[in-house]
């Protein structure tokens, strides 16, 4: 198990809770009418996305997925802005023109979440040969879920990392169901895992909700990587607390089945194990938990006193130059 | 005298001068390497330009697709080849929803400069599956733009300006127009996206056409002149934007319009431009309805005589400019 | 917002306009400041400016048309803009219109043109729509009414080409009644272009078929002098006088007077100048002869100006040479010429017709001997001067002698004066014109 440092424990354990309290307070907000369209929170997986981008260095790149609010977090968005971009406002980060799944910050390495399920997977491939062909040791980690490690996408870009050997860390994270249809019917983690060396390339499969276990599977792919070795893939094993969008009824998994993994919460998993450790006590823990629901609270102020986008500009933005 | 070369060394010739003056640019598809690309465009290419830059893969085109967009996406100039049009209904969603769509659903904060280059249109025998022509599809698509090409003089230039326009180009060729002679310049030179030409000018009549149909209207043109028939051909050259302007004017002044192109004719493009005619200033002027001369309502068959007669003709050409001209419609 | 475009006063005393002619058509963008028309008022033709810039639409005043002075009869609309509340001047012209157009029709009075045509043809008058609001119903109207004019509703029944409906919006041609060479008898604009050429070339069809008078309609100018001499006639009691006069030492005078305007290449002086101020310089004697009736006054002018009747190709106009009695022959003779030539060419101002308090009508140029002259309202009299003709007369001794003779007829208002008023006036007068020389007495 790897060690870090206290700094860096507050600094997970911070991000962890902000998505968290990100999740919880886009999910209020859409209750109350706030938010148009829908969305699809990743309360339960805040592992799997902290753990990965802790291995990134700032000016890497990840390709996200429409359940990437905790990627997006994770990554150093400003949360202002990404909760400006969920009411739709002109000042989001995309505008108002994308919404909750289509987030991104090209300029900061955040290429974007993705309306497809794998639509971001062959893009990772394209990434990953400019990556190489720009030669600045730069590598993408290109996220997706069980549900799009069914498509056709999925193989045809693993056949086409290999091929390139492009300096991309796939990580799937496995939350055990595509929409409604279970993962287990057709796989599971550790069979995802060894597809990869049908592409020729290393895999593993982590416990998601293990944040050191995530960390350190996937510093290691990225490592692996960077070295110019090739891609490679990690699959974490988690769980998603809600229905997969808004009008979710649950009716394709048992509230037993959702308790068990919810006792198994990646923060509080985490919570234990540093204060056992000694590396941070209640009061570090009761204080980072506050700061998180502060920015969230200030984020979701910003939002909504910011504007509304001009309708004039309708169609603005579609072809470069704008 | 400027020398002449074919259709497809005008292609390839644009694509060695770009990569040859911008190191962001590079070429990938299937066979586009070792074996020069299925219709020997990207001959030689590969050892120009090795291995690092000219991407051969595997039957992908979702992949191919996904990858040029991707690429792009971080700076990169990437032009992605699919062997023929009709497989880009599997690549369709990286060019539809991604390729298309990210610079505005990020709020403009993203760019795409990708070509999508593939050979469409029949004539070759290659019957149900290698024979079709989607350019329709793809101008219904806000974020692309698609430019059709006639001759080796406009291909070179349009695909230059393709590779260095910002946006995801679908640049589609015609399989039968690789093998045409045209005076091509040796220097690389750009035409402008979203511009038409008048091919030839008339007064009697307007043919809008596009790809193979504009060299079968020419010819058509030539035969009716004898005949005192003088017959105005413009060729849009960019689908998607298109240049309203130089057809409206035309359809003016003849007051009588044929459109004709390969694809089918329900739903196809050919619609498009005669509402674009329609609701214009070229409205009052019409003599006559509007029509189109295009692609019958079935697959490519394969039998030769079939295959014919399923797309215009230049004897059908000929024969439907009469009866406007004739005032028979 | 629609701007109105009115019939405008540019007189003082003017109550009504006269269309002559439009200079732009319905539909037809305008600036302001642009001519869109052209009236009269007495007998000056006026340019209308167009009074905004838009599109000119509604023309409800078509030439010939007498409109009361602040009548709408047009409109200039911004683009996409429809005319406002009421019907276009083309849907009045429609056939199923109710009620209130028959009985605007029962009251609707129409020219006398209007009526010979209307009745040439069987037309009853009720049915023809005049054209503008308080228009009568014109010749125009009845024409129209016979050909069918173009609207859009007999548009919708035609086949034909959307050039070949321009084409006809443009030129206000009723599609019903062109030939269509397209198929299944579609109408082209060819079509169209060819109906007009043939317009253009034939009688209009309402001509009847035997060769009929030439029809000049009584506008502008010419129906202006018509009321007028109808009212003149009609209302002011004549008297009149005729004098010989004796012009040997008149002709000598000219010739001095022409000797020296010769030698300085000055204007030469015509026997009407002198005129002009031999009767003024008389005038100033014989105040009743210089005045106007208004109601119950008599108002002696101070001003002695005198108008100069001028032959038109199709009328009459009367321009005045102000205060003549104040200026010299010569000064007179380069004023009338100006005046004459100003007045055939049409461009003589308001001012110039304004203002006379004497007219002198001289028909001498062409051998008239002697005639009598109606009076130029609201002066009291009218002096008519025949040609100078050599006669055989007596003289004082009772030998026949030739002499250079010219009778001369004044007209005068009764009401003001009196025949012997007159009479010392014309013996006053022509003692003057027989020794000029007693002007300077």
């Amino acid at each position: 198990m790897m060690k870090i440092t206290k700094e860096r424990a507050l600094y997970y354990l911070l991000q962890m809770c902000q998505i968290r309290a990100f999740e919880e307070q886009a999910e209020k907000s859409y209750m109350a009418g706030k938010i148009h369209g829908t969305m699809h929170l990743s309360i339960g997986q805040e592992a799997s996305a902290v753990g990965s981008l802790a291995a990134l260095e700032p000016d890497d790149y990840i390709l996200s997925t429409h359940r990437g609010h905790g990627h997006c977090i994770a990554k150093g968005a400003d949360l202002n802005l990404m909760m400006a971009e969920f009411y739709g406002k002109a000042n989001g980060y995309c505008r108002g023109r994308g919404g909750s799944m289509h987030i991104a910050d090209v300029a900061h390495g955040n290429l974007g979440a993705n309306g497809v399920v794998g639509g971001g997977i062959p893009m990772a491939v394209g990434v990953g040969i400019g990556l190489k062909m720009q030669n600045e040791g730069k590598v993408l980690i290109s996220f997706f879920g069980d549900g799009a490690a069914s498509t056709g996408a999925f193989h045809e870009s693993m056949e086409l990392s290999t091929i390139f050997q492009v300096p991309v860390v796939y990580v799937c994270e496995n939350n055990q169901y595509a929409m409604s249809f279970p993962v287990n019917k057709w796989t599971n983690s550790q069979r995802l895992a060894s597809f990869a060396a049908c592409y020729g390339m290393p895999g593993k499969a982590v416990d998601g909700n293990d944040l050191l276990a995530v960390l350190e599977a996937v510093s290691e792919a990225v490592k692996y990587t960077r070295s110019g070795k090739g891609p490679s893939l990690v699959v974490c094993d988690t769980y998603r607390w809600r229905g997969h969008s808004k009008s979710d009824r649950n009716r394709y998994r048992t509230q037993e089945e959702i308790d068990e993994w919810k006792s198994k919460d990646p923060i509080e998993r985490f919570i234990d194990y540093t204060m056992n450790k000694k590396l941070l006590t209640e009061h570090d823990v009761e204080n980072v938990k506050a700061q998180a629901i502060e920015d969230i609270e200030n984020a979701r102020l910003f939002a909504e006193s910011s504007p509304d986008p001009d309708v004039t500009t309708l169609e603005e933005g579609v072809y470069a130059p704008w | 005298m400027v020398r002449e070369i074919t259709y497809l060394e005008a292609v390839r010739e644009a694509m060695t001068q770009e990569m040859e003056r911008d190191k962001r640019v590079f070429l990938i598809g299937e066979d586009v390497g070792k074996y020069g690309g299925a219709f020997q465009v990207s001959f030689g290419m590969l050892e120009k330009f090795g291995p690092e830059r000219i991407l051969d893969t595997p039957i992908t085109e979702l992949g191919i697709a996904g990858a040029a967009t991707g690429a792009a996406l971080i700076g990169m100039r990437p032009i992605a080849e699919i062997m023929f049009m009709d497989f880009t209904t599997l690549a369709s969603e990286q060019l539809v929803n991604q390729a298309a769509k990210l610079r505005f659903m990020f709020g403009g904060r993203a760019t795409v400069p990708m070509v999508l280059r593939t050979p469409a249109g029949s004539g070759t025998g290659a019957a149900e599956h290698h024979s079709q022509s989607f350019e329709n599809w793809f101008v219904h698509v806000p974020g692309l733009k698609v430019v059709m090409p006639t001759t080796p003089y406009d291909v070179k230039g349009l695909l230059i300006e393709s590779i260095r326009d910002d946006n995801p180009v679908i640049f589609i060729e015609h399989k039968l127009l690789y093998k045409t002679k045209g005076a091509v310049p040796e220097e690389p030179y750009t035409i402008p996206l979203g511009k038409a030409d008048v091919k030839r000018e008339g007064r009697d009549l307007t043919i809008v056409a596009t790809s193979i149909m504009v060299q079968r209207s020419l010819e058509a043109a030539e035969q009716l002149a004898k005949d005192g028939i003088d017959v105005e051909v413009v060729d849009p050259r960019t689908l998607r934007p298109l240049d309203t302007e130089t057809i409206v004017q035309s359809v003016k002044k003849t007051g009588k319009v044929l459109i004709v192109h390969e694809a089918v004719k329900t739903g196809g493009f050919g619609g498009e431009l005669a509402a674009v005619i329609a609701e214009s200033e070229a409205f009052g002027y019409l003599e006559a309805p509007i029509i189109r001369l295009a692609g019958r309502e079935v697959p490519i068959p394969y039998n030769r005589e079939l295959e014919y007669h399923a797309v215009p003709q230049v004897e059908n050409i000929v024969e439907k400019v009469r009866e406007l001209v004739g005032l028979k419609v | 917002m629609a701007k109105e475009v009115i019939m405008p006063k540019v007189d003082m005393d003017q109550e009504t306009g006269t269309v002559v002619e439009w200079r732009k058509k319905n539909g037809e963008h305008v600036t302001a400041g642009e001519i869109i028309l052209v009236i009269e008022t007495d007998k000056v033709a006026v340019d209308v400016e167009s009074p905004g810039t838009g599109i000119l639409e509604g023309i409800a005043a078509q030439p010939g048309d007498v409109i009361p002075i602040g009548t709408v009869i047009a409109y200039l609309l911004s683009e996409g803009e429809d005319l406002p509340g009421r019907q276009t001047s083309a849907s009045n012209l429609d056939q199923e219109t109710p009620v209130l157009k028959e009985e605007k029709t029962f009251r609707q009075p129409a020219t006398p043109l209007a009526k010979n045509v209307a009745a040439a043809h069987g037309i009853d008058l009720k049915t023809v729509v005049p054209s503008g609001i308080g228009a009568k119903i014109t010749k125009a109207d009845v024409v129209a009414k016979l050909q069918g004019e173009y609207s859009e509703k007999t548009d919708r029944k035609v086949y034909a080409s959307p050039a070949a409906r321009r084409t006809g919006r443009e030129n206000q041609v009723d599609l019903t009644r062109v030939e269509g060479s397209g198929p299944k008898g579609r109408i082209q604009a060819t079509d169209v272009l060819t109906f007009l050429e043939r317009q253009d070339r034939t009688e209009l069809p309402v001509e009847p078929q035997s060769i009929g008078p030439e029809v000049i309609p009584l506008i502008g100018i010419r129906r202006t002098i018509a009321e007028r001499m109808t009212a003149n006639y009609q209302n002011i009691p004549h008297i009149k006088f005729t004098s010989r006069v004796i012009m040997t030492e008149f002709a000598a005078a000219r010739i001095k007077l022409n000797e020296r305007a010769t030698r300085f290449d000055e204007q030469k002086i015509s026997a009407t100048a002198m005129l002009v101020k031999l009767v003024a310089a008389t005038l100033a004697r014989h105040p009743y002869l210089n005045s106007s009736l208004k109601e119950n006054d008599i108002l002696l002018h101070r001003d002695i100006n005198i108008g100069v009747a001028v032959a038109l190709e199709n009328g009459l106009i009367v321009p005045v040479v102000k205060n003549a009695d104040k200026k010299g022959f010569a000064e007179i003779a380069e004023e009338v010429n100006d005046l004459s030539t100003r007045a055939r060419a049409g461009k003589l101002t308001n001012a110039e017709v304004k203002g006379g308090t004497f007219t002198i009508s001289n028909l001498g140029p062409f051998g008239i001997e002697q005639f009598d002259a109606i009076i130029n309202a609201p002066e009291a009299a009218i002096l008519a001067v025949g040609a100078t003709q050599f006669e055989a007369i007596p003289d004082d001794d009772g030998i026949i002698k030739s002499y250079p003779v010219m009778r001369m007829t004044l007209s005068a208002d009764h009401r003001i004066v009196d025949g012997a008023v007159a009479a010392r006036f014309m013996a006053d007068l022509k003692t003057i014109l027989e020794a000029p020389i007693l002007t300077a007495y």
